[in-house]
């Protein structure tokens, strides 16, 4: 098999996990597409490093979130400020919540329609500010210290920004706590 | 915040996001990145960039710009010790001598800005600030509308 080919096999295996990266990270197609093509331009250059190494996912999920976090940083910075002006809540940005049914069936409800697909929205629909330290930290597996690092920003932003996230994401799955339940129970 | 509650949500969502497949690359992806790889490969060698010529070109290359640094060198060193040096700084201080004039052409320049801004007297420097202040809130604010329109999530 020649290179080229050997080459096209190893980007088809890969593909799927570069581009989830770019896309949970910036939410836009076209940009996670630009991303994913970048990734693997670079990863032709050390092809012959990386064909066979156990590494080589990694290395490939490290530059695409670094490649993605760049373009939001060049692209997107300039457009923070106006974005936050009116995002007093982060929860009540405008956006239409997802429908539910009641929230005594809303766990059926989440198995009858394609779960995975509800959840994928709804991280989507997170503000970038909360978004992408949220996948950072649990799709990427990166520390507080090292996701503080990679964004520019304090450690106490990146906590308050996850957590902010987390809660987000929460109402929006209408996720029921064991400890909620508890605590509702005794009352 | 309970930091139990904070553990078990920090759980939830951990479980959440990591049960999600991958998402599916569109297909032309693969194609549009081997187009790049063949595009590429079409161009010459000497046109590409220094990392990827073959060791060889590197190697004869590198020693070509250390021959020229070397030769640079020594030239410098025989100039300074003719009296051509000095007739060459000489020289390169009369090509200078236009950018003097620049400098009076805008100290001029600015001696007459100060002289209106005397004479048209702090109200009506202070009405173009507030114009000034008031045209830049606008473009701020169409700015912000036009991002809140442009990039909404639907």
């Amino acid at each position: 098999m020649t290179d080229a080919k050997q080459f096209e096999v190893f980007m088809r295996n890969y593909q799927n996990m570069v581009f989830s990266t770019a896309m949970r990270l910036l939410t836009n197609q076209s940009e996670a597409e630009d991303v994913t093509q970048e990734v693997f331009l670079r990863a032709y250059e050390r092809f012959g490093e990386l064909q066979g190494s156990p590494t080589v996912g990694g290395w490939l999920k490290t530059v695409a979130t670094n490649l993605s976090l760049n373009h939001l940083s060049r692209y997107r910075s300039r457009w923070t400020f106006f974005s936050e002006i009116f995002t007093g809540d982060p929860d009540a940005d405008g956006e239409p919540e997802m429908e539910f049914a009641d929230e005594s069936n809303a766990g059926e409800e989440l198995e009858a329609r394609d779960r995975h697909a509800v959840v994928e929205q709804a991280l989507q629909k997170l503000p970038t500010a909360q978004r992408v330290p949220l996948v950072l930290y649990h799709l990427e597996g990166l520390r507080y210290e090292e996701i503080a690092g990679k964004l520019g920003v304090s450690l106490g932003k990146v906590k308050t920004d996850i957590s902010r996230g987390r809660e987000a994401l929460r109402k929006k799955l209408r996720l029921t706590l064991e400890l909620e339940n508890n605590l509702t129970g005794n009352a | 915040m309970n930091p139990d509650y904070n553990k078990q949500l920090e759980a939830a969502i951990s479980r959440e996001l990591k049960a999600l497949p991958e998402l599916t690359a569109p297909a032309v992806l693969a194609n549009r990145v081997m187009a790049t790889l063949e595009q590429r490969a079409r161009v010459p060698w000497y046109r590409r960039s220094w990392q990827t010529w073959p060791v060889a070109m590197q190697a004869a290359s590198l020693v070509v710009l250390l021959a020229l640094f070397g030769g640079l060198c020594l030239g410098g060193w025989q100039l300074s010790q003719t009296g051509t040096a000095t007739l060459a700084l000489h020289r390169v201080g009369e090509w200078f001598s236009g950018l003097s004039m620049i400098g009076n052409t805008f100290n001029v320049l600015v001696s007459a800005a100060v002289l209106v801004v005397k004479k048209l007297g702090t109200g009506v420097i202070a009405t173009c600030l507030v114009a000034a202040g008031i045209g830049y809130a606008m473009c701020v604010g169409l700015g912000t509308v036009y991002f809140r329109l442009a990039f909404a999530k639907r």
